[in-house]
């Protein structure tokens, strides 16, 4: 029973998919119908027109299983044959690095804005506590 | 029918493998034994071994493949379930995501400039860090090559899954918040599976900033390679 519930959910999550493709089409949007289809359910679900009982099972599995998932796409590596010889190499070498430098500033720049914003909220309380 | 019973013997293959790699990844947890990277590795030496083109993988791939679609949807759950904490920090969200779009797209095609590569890698790279199906318009709008491109994503992908707890201890990154954005701000979808060992504060600010990377990078890209032209 549980199964076929999930199916039905994925099912749904598979539609979402569709249309966002559909509107991809339709109106040439640069964007691929998965995240469409993702902005279409979250507005769906913040205006409470798609109850969450439509998709939360099936949501969960697919998400517990996205490596797997990735998994085809990610062996398509094995093709760019020219890519791990010579200057090939050492550009994968700055993918690497590229990619630490990206995760290490935005990890410091939310941090470091969050303890602003933070502060500021700590700030604000004190002075309201102070005038009353 | 042997196109069928292919595509059940690769399906079969890769699940199975899939879960022996969970398995031996849960019990030693080492970061570079993220089950996507060796699944992944294992699959290629296997069809190297037996002579076999990505095509015949894909035979049985494009049905686990499929699914991705929806699973890339599905991400809108934890992320609606997560939205006041989001909504309460937009600004570090944002300002995170910016700079990630920013540093991800320059700081690689500056690395690749000074190490003098053809004007058609140095531009393929330049859309790494967004997800595949936007990083392949990006890089053939800018005139990019598009096979090259999938292949810097991918490892984009997997080395921010794979060094990321790494990166946040040297770099002190401690906050859920900052993790999930550094996530899906350099790897996308596959650091958004990584996200998901930390908590659903990491999973959706990781689904966030992917999101958004992809929306607002598909623009930048093409500004970014203006000027390295």
């Amino acid at each position: 029973m549980n199964v076929i519930r999930i199916i039905g959910q994925i099912g749904m999550l598979f539609a979402f998919s569709y249309i966002g493709s559909f509107l991809k089409e339709l109106f040439h949007i640069p964007l691929p119908g998965s995240i469409i289809g993702l902005l279409l359910l979250l507005l769906g679900l913040s205006l409470k027109i798609v109850p969450t009982d439509w998709i939360q099972g099936g949501a969960n599995v697919l998400i517990t299983f996205l490596p797997l998932l990735l998994v085809p796409a990610t062996v398509s590596v094995m093709k760019a044959t020219t890519l791990f010889s010579g200057k090939g190499f050492i550009l994968s070498g700055v993918i690497i690095v590229s990619t630490i430098f990206t995760m290490i500033s935005v990890g410091w720049t939310s941090q470091l804005l969050e303890r602003q914003v933070q502060k500021r909220k700590v700030e604000s309380e004190c002075n309201n506590s102070l005038s009353q | 029918m042997q196109q069928f019973l292919i595509s059940i013997i690769i399906i079969g293959l890769t699940v199975a493998l899939y879960l022996v790699m969970r398995r031996l990844y849960s019990k030693y947890s080492y970061s570079f034994l993220l089950p996507l990277l060796t699944t992944t590795i294992t699959i290629i030496v296997l069809l190297s071994m037996f002579h076999l083109s990505y095509e015949t993988y894909m035979i049985g791939g494009q049905w686990i493949n499929g699914l991705l679609s929806p699973a890339v949807v599905a991400l809108a759950y934890p992320l609606y379930k997560q939205r006041k904490t989001l909504l309460k920090q937009l600004v570090p969200i944002l300002g995170g995501i910016l700079v990630g779009i920013f540093v991800g797209m320059v700081s690689g095609v500056v690395l690749a400039k000074s190490l003098g590569v053809s004007k058609g890698l140095l531009l393929s790279v330049i859309p790494k860090s967004i997800t595949t199906p936007v990083a392949i318009q990006v890089t053939s709008e800018i005139g990019g090559i598009p096979s090259m491109t999938i292949v810097f994503v991918m490892i984009a992908g997997l080395s921010g899954a794979v060094l990321g707890p790494l990166v946040f201890k040297w770099s002190r990154i401690t906050s859920p918040l900052g993790r999930g954005l550094a996530f899906g701000s350099a790897s996308h979808a596959i650091g958004t599976s990584k996200a998901k060992e930390f908590g659903e504060i990491e999973v959706s600010t990781s689904s966030v900033s992917m999101t958004l990377s992809a929306i607002l990078g598909s623009s930048f890209g093409t500004v970014v390679a203006w000027f390295f032209q």
